[in-house]
């Protein structure tokens, strides 16, 4: 796929449809700006929210006359504030993620495309990054549909990092990130430190979904006997003798994998999905993620 | 076992069990990651040459299939004892009687089946020559110890219609048996009257009698004549019965395929019914004779007769008159007898000359003309020199010399009683050559060519000896006519034998001749075979089937060829037809007794390493499938379901 190929991700037709959607909020966000969102701020907005006793200082314009009249006492409007928020989009770009058939990671591009597109047409703050080499490389954050061919561009771009270091990578987008709001990984989480980028992703008070991507034959694999097992990311063989218990066990292994992450993520309230490579586009976007209410 | 050293190949098992505990150089297989692998494999030998042997059914198979191989290299066989020496001759019967068919006995089948037993019974390194002998004998493998093409030999073997003879297979066992004194015969037969020829075999000889049935009849003779001006002609048909038990067949009778005559006919056991039968029509050429039914031997069920043809040659008899000439001579269907005197020859001649009736035959009884005439002539007694030779004297009482009984002047013709009391001491002419003659050369009856003229003579006068008294006397006559009168209908006898071969002289510019057999049945006749002429005779081999046998030129600009005979070939022969299976001890005799108890025993080895090695392939068979067994995922992309790519459909 090159460059202008991955550029133009997608038609009109699909764009369209996905301007439907909007990225789900569950937490209400402070945001810095006004945006299509409500915020848990109260500010100047139409939409009352509550009263509160006037204390000094407070703007004196948005004391409520009609209830000084009645009860002789000053009472504040408080209005809930439409805030915008950040769209936080996190590709894992690791050698592990270069591989499958369908490619995992070009997955993963058309993933974070789609939803960075959803993002800036609902005019949230759209940030994305490439988890890699133990650093993450983001963009600067955009707003607008105005901006949906940079975003484009910047995902189709070339990778070439070797090595995961998804903690530490996580670790570094969580510390440099700036605003809240949805915060969706997409990653094999085929690293050591899966946890760790884990935990510190939902300690961001960003609401974490985390869309875990595996090629078709890492969810049934197909291993000859005695095969000698090449890592794609490390180069590290494992060997092993084929027979049918062995494929059994890993399908058990991997049951039980996916049943602790989702454990763990839902514990931090987030949301995770299991995505095959090789799964269609719209079914994840208008079926899968709409299920799980990531998108709505 | 036979290579015992073979056993060494069990070295391989402990090889195979080491490579399987040996780390196997693996199949690289590129994986995203092998973060969930590394979890499941507890690789504690990474680094170790050998790894503990684990359960494999692949391992089993291969261990079975080395097993299996080394076995059957090592060539195991099942020990026992034949009586068949190194060298086997296999002299397998195919005469007539050999296709006697019943509803419980097919006694050639039979017979391929001994025969196969006899390879089977070879001993180890055996040699065996497979000869089919009918009336000559054909070896089909020759010295061989390749058991499959003497068994495919054997297999090939059918019966033929010919008379048996096991001369020329005796003969040739004979040669074979002197060249190996450690030599058996095996003859399978069924000893059916085979007239045994007078040869000892320098071997045992071991016969596999078979067959049982003895029930047949058979058309054993068929004679059609025909009578001067009549419309009919007089058929003189025999059935034989050399069974045990009396038998009823019904008899038909065929004239041109128009079926003429048919009767029951009763033939008591081992005896033969005879029938003389005038309902065939004149204008017939070819008559049939058959059995109607089914018996054990279908050949002799059959007979053919070719008619002899209407016209008859004027035959005029100089001389002072012999009763006993004149009517052996007048019983010749052939000649229309006329007599004159010596006196009177000149004059008949000349006036059968201006009636247009000329004669085609004159017989001189006791006189020489002075000018011969050019037409076959016989002289009885001649007084003076003529055409046939000079006449140097008498002899007085000579005695017969042994005949030739092989000579067709003497067919049927027994002079052994015969006595002369003298006889003109004859020096023949060239061109002749004496039939009968005295032990000192001197001959008594002579045939030949003289002048170009076919020619024959006896020395004696019929007055001074017994001869026209006895059996012999009309036959040789009917010979010496024939001699002089060669059939009408072509170069060919009327009857043959099946099998029987003969010379037959042709006329000269014919080069090639082609020998058909016409369809019994009265279809077109087959192709035949073409034949050169070699010196002015061609020799015709022996036919293979019992129907009517059509001798034509080949012109060479490639037209229709003219007849130049037809012949009746039957079977006729008492012996083929009495099936009965005959005593095999008369054949058995006939090999050497060695210490008076028959051959002595010798080893032999029946291999079965074959079904182990089909064993060790169906293996490999299984070892193959176990190594290629098909995941579910490998399944699943044979049938042909593509993954999508994600976001492939938007685009």
């Amino acid at each position: 796929m090159t460059v202008s190929q991955r550029a133009a991700f997608f038609d009109e037709t699909f764009l369209r449809r996905l301007e439907q959607l909007e990225l789900a909020s569950r937490r209400l966000t402070a945001g810095r700006m006004k945006g299509e969102r409500r915020s848990v701020r109260r500010g100047q907005s139409v939409e009352f929210a509550d009263y509160r006793t006037y204390a000094t200082g407070d703007d004196l314009r948005q004391l409520d006359w009609n209830a000084y009249a009645r009860l002789e006492k000053l009472f504040v409007k408080l209005f809930v504030e439409e805030e915008d928020v950040t769209v936080h989009i996190l590709v894992d770009a690791s050698r592990s993620m270069d591989y499958g058939e369908p490619n995992k990671l070009d997955a993963a591009r058309r993933a974070a495309a789609a939803l960075g597109y959803l993002g800036l047409a609902s005019m949230d703050r759209v940030s994305v990054a490439f988890l890699g080499d133990g650093t993450a490389t983001a963009m600067r954050p955009m707003r607008g549909k105005r901006r949906a061919a940079e975003l484009f561009s910047f995902l189709a771009e070339p990778r070439t990092d070797r090595l995961t270091g998804l903690a530490s990578a996580a670790r570094s987008y969580a510390s440099r990130m700036r605003g809240t709001g949805p915060l969706l990984l997409i990653s094999d989480l085929m690293d050591p430190g899966y946890l760790d980028a884990l935990r510190d992703l939902a300690g961001t008070r960003c609401q974490l979904s985390v869309l875990h991507l595996l090629a078709p034959d890492e969810i049934e694999p197909d291993v000859p006997p005695d095969a000698r097992l090449v890592d794609h990311e490390t180069g590290h063989a494992v060997e092993v003798s084929g027979d049918d218990d062995l494929v059994d066990r890993y399908r058990t292994r991997l049951a039980e994998w996916q049943g602790e992450i989702s454990a763990f993520v839902a514990r931090r309230g987030g949301a995770y999905v299991t995505v095959a490579s090789d799964l269609d586009l719209a079914d994840l976007l208008f079926d899968v993620l709409r299920r799980r209410r990531v998108v709505e | 076992m036979i290579v015992p050293l073979a056993l060494l190949g069990l070295v391989a098992l402990p090889i195979i069990v080491a490579f399987y505990m040996l780390r196997l150089r693996r199949r690289d297989v590129p994986v995203g990651s092998t973060f969930l692998w590394q979890q499941l494999i507890r690789d504690v030998e990474a680094n170790a040459p050998w790894q503990r042997l684990r359960f494999s059914w692949l391992l089993l198979v291969q261990l079975l299939i080395a097993l299996i191989v080394v076995i059957a290299a090592t060539r195991p066989f099942v020990a026992s004892q034949t009586d068949l020496a190194a060298n086997v001759v296999l002299i397998v019967d195919t005469s007539a009687s050999m296709a006697t068919t019943t509803g419980e006995e097919d006694r050639m089948a039979l017979a391929r089946e001994r025969a196969r037993a006899v390879v089977d019974r070879l001993p180890q390194g055996g040699r065996i020559t497979v000869v089919a002998t009918s009336d000559t004998a054909n070896v089909l493998v020759s010295e061989t110890d390749d058991r499959a093409a003497a068994l495919d030999a054997i297999d090939g073997i059918t019966a033929t219609q010919r008379p048996g003879d096991l001369t020329d297979a005796f003969a040739l066992s004979s040669a074979l048996a002197a060249r190996d004194s450690d030599s058996t015969i095996v003859v399978v037969t069924d000893a059916a009257g085979d007239d045994l020829p007078d040869v000892g075999v320098g071997a045992p000889v071991v016969v596999e009698r078979v067959g049982t049935t003895d029930v047949n009849q058979a058309v054993a003779a068929l004679s059609a004549l025909r009578r001067a001006g009549g419309a009919q002609l007089d058929l003189f048909v025999a059935v034989a019965n050399p069974s045990e038990a009396s038998a009823t067949r019904r008899l038909e009778v065929y004239a041109d395929g128009e079926l003429v005559d048919a009767r029951e006919l009763t033939i008591p056991a081992g005896e033969r019914s005879e029938a003389i039968i005038s309902t065939v029509p004149a204008a017939t050429a070819v008559v049939e004779a058959r059995l109607a039914g089914e018996d054990a031997l279908e050949t002799d069920d059959r007979a053919f007769a070719i008619v002899p043809a209407e016209a008859t040659t004027r035959a005029l008899l100089v001389g002072p008159g012999n009763t006993y000439l004149e009517n052996a001579l007048a019983l010749l269907p052939r000649l229309e007898l006329y007599a004159v005197d010596a006196d009177g020859f000149e004059d008949a001649m000349t006036e059968a000359e201006e009636a247009g009736t000329p004669y085609g035959l004159v017989v001189f009884d006791g006189v020489v003309p002075a000018e011969t005439p050019e037409l076959p002539t016989l002289f009885l007694d001649p007084g003076t020199d003529g055409p046939f030779g000079t006449v140097d004297g008498r002899l007085s009482g000579p005695a017969i010399d042994r005949t030739d009984p092989n000579d067709p002047i003497l067919r049927f013709v027994d002079l052994s009683t015969v006595h002369i009391g003298r006889a003109r001491d004859l020096t023949l002419a060239d061109g002749l050559r004496p039939v009968v003659a005295t032990p000192a050369g001197a001959p008594l009856v002579a045939v030949g060519d003289a002048d170009g003229q076919r020619t024959a003579v006896i020395g004696f006068a019929l007055a001074e000896s017994d001869l026209p008294l006895q059996v012999a006397f009309p036959l040789l006559m009917s010979n010496l006519v024939d001699h002089l009168l060669p059939a009408a209908e072509g170069i060919l006898p009327s009857s043959m034998r099946l099998g029987e071969a003969i010379g037959v002289p042709v006329e000269d510019g014919v080069e090639r001749v082609r020998v058909a057999m016409a369809d019994p049945d009265g279809g077109p006749p087959g192709e035949g075979v073409e034949l050169p002429v070699i010196g002015g005779t061609v020799t015709i081999p022996g036919a293979d089937r019992v129907g009517i046998r059509t001798l034509s030129t080949i012109p060479a600009d490639g037209g229709d060829g003219t007849v130049l005979g037809e012949t009746a070939i039957n079977l006729f022969s008492p012996d083929e037809s009495d099936v009965a299976p005959g005593d095999a001890t008369r054949i058995v005799e006939m090999g050497r007794v060695v210490g008076g108890a028959g051959p002595a025993p010798q080893p032999t080895r029946t291999e079965w390493w074959w079904p182990l090695a089909l064993a060790a392939l169906v293996l490999l068979a299984v070892e193959w499938l176990l190594f290629h067994r098909p995941t579910r995922r490998s399944l699943a992309r044979a049938i042909g379901r593509r993954p999508q790519p994600l976001g492939g459909r938007a685009r």
